[in-house]
């Protein structure tokens, strides 16, 4: 086709990983090309909104008017209602701010386009190119024209619904316990506290948890993710959202304004996030935290290694799995540990009743801890319920 | 042969959401979400009904 072009580096999705990739591929001197299928980068926002501060320094993205407020701390609710409060301080930063996703989508792919990045809306990807064995570009529909952008370069960075990894026969299935299936609604003249990001946690939300993130006074998502292997009936992730909203007067009297829905997935990290010409990113690798199903700092994080190795390949011509195994690495020594310790924190909180929860909850309540983590929560609660911990004997 | 069961996605906006659950967890890779359009590919979908936990509305069906 007439329209067929080359370029360094192709990046396929523009969502936080994919800009991010693409902004430091541009950076360190490739030619980018990033596409996005819909129309509008960042919008409809399918996100909790929720997110982690600690780690914006690091990769480059300042704090702006995607910033929609910052909050003080968590608060975790065991099943009946016992409450146990994270400071901002104990959590190391975990909490920090609410955000308006779309206009966060939007800054990172404004630093993308700052830094050299080409961007094609309303163009997907339908295929990839691949000659002997090797990524080489990808088939592409921009306006429903089909041509062929040929790259070196390849980034799968097309989300929780991926189809590049498995067009790449990279393996990317996931079980049914290692998924969420998520609703949120947008809601209003509802009794939120917009010095919190509120978590609810037992048989509420099977597998999952109940979220209320504040987005102004009387304004917040609340939302609900379940576990898919747990879900007994079409549309439960609905079902135990409304019933839960119905149980709450504070909430019940609200109105919903707007409504989102998704999957999250749950699992550890692929097993292999790179093959010959191509490199995996974000929700697409399975970056997503697996215990609090938050998937942007790890994209972003990843993102600028995933960037900065795509430029070097390009540069030195060596597209090789072998060569790409700097970000296999790279983005492995900075996230993976976490990854498969939340995994199996997961793997273990899904099993306990919701006796066990309100116990775990009360017996933090009770207790000032200066820095939370796994061996100071499960003192705490030896101190109190013995018996408890008796579970969580892997952990210590 | 038993003929396959049939399989329903209300994709016309009624229930679906266009959220991509069922499209991610298919372990054949045979659901196509294209903006405000989800299809399914009939020969290849082993009516698992793994999509049918995944949606978060209840827009599946298979009977």
């Amino acid at each position: 086709m007439a329209r067929d072009r080359t370029t360094d580096v192709l990046v396929i999705g523009a969502g936080p990983a994919g800009s991010m990739t693409a902004k430091w591929a541009a950076k360190k001197g490739a030619r980018v090309v990033m596409l996005e299928k819909r129309q509008e980068i960042g919008s409809p926002v399918r996100c909790g909104e929720g997110m982690s501060k600690d780690w914006l320094a690091d990769v480059g993205i300042r704090p702006g008017r995607w910033v929609n407020l910052e909050v003080e701390g968590a608060r975790i609710y065991s099943p009946s209602e016992k409450v146990f409060e994270i400071n901002e301080k104990q959590a190391g930063n975990e909490v920090g701010y609410v955000v308006e996703r779309d206009e966060f989508d939007k800054q990172l792919a404004i630093d993308a386009a700052n830094a050299g990045v080409e961007i094609l809306l309303k163009t997907s990807a339908v295929a990839i190119l691949k000659e002997h064995g090797r990524v080489v570009g990808a088939k592409i529909k921009q306006f429903g024209e089909p041509y062929e952008i040929r790259a070196p370069i390849t980034i799968g960075a097309d989300g929780f619904e991926s189809q590049v990894g498995r067009w790449a026969g990279i393996p990317t299935n996931i079980a049914t316990r290692d998924m969420d299936t998520c609703l949120q609604y947008r809601m209003t003249n509802v009794d939120c506290d917009v010095r919190y990001c509120d978590f609810f946690l037992g048989r509420v939300a099977p597998g999952g948890y109940v979220w209320i993130f504040p987005k102004a006074e009387g304004l917040a998502n609340v939302g609900i993710g379940v576990q898919v292997s747990q879900v007994q009936n079409p549309a439960d992730a609905r079902t135990y959202l409304d019933r839960w909203i119905d149980k709450h007067p504070g909430y019940a009297k609200g109105k919903k304004i707007d409504m989102v829905g998704g999957g999250v997935s749950i699992s550890p990290p692929l097993r292999q996030t790179v093959a010959d010409g191509i490199m995996l990113v974000g929700d697409a690798a399975r970056m997503i935290d697996p215990l609090t199903g938050g998937g942007i700092a790890n994209g972003c994080i990843a993102g600028k290694i995933c960037g900065t190795v795509a430029a070097e390949a390009a540069g030195t011509g060596d597209v090789s799995k072998e060569f790409l195994q700097r970000y296999e690495k790279g983005w492995r020594a900075r996230l993976e540990e976490k990854l498969y310790r939340n995994w199996l924190a997961k793997e273990k909180l899904v099993t306990l009743s919701d006796e066990t929860f309100d116990k775990l909850v009360d017996a933090l309540a009770g207790v000032k801890l200066e820095k939370l983590n796994v061996h100071n929560i499960l003192k705490a609660v030896h101190a109190k319920y013995p018996e408890v911990t008796k579970e969580f004997e892997a952990f210590l | 042969m038993p003929s396959k069961k049939s399989l329903h996605i209300e994709s016309s906006g009624q229930l679906c959401i266009y959220c991509g659950a069922c499209v991610g967890i298919c372990p054949l890779n045979c659901i196509y979400l294209d903006e405000t359009r989800i299809t399914f590919d009939e020969g290849v979908c082993t009516r698992c009904e793994i999509c049918v936990k995944a949606c978060p509305v209840g827009a599946i069906e298979i009977g």
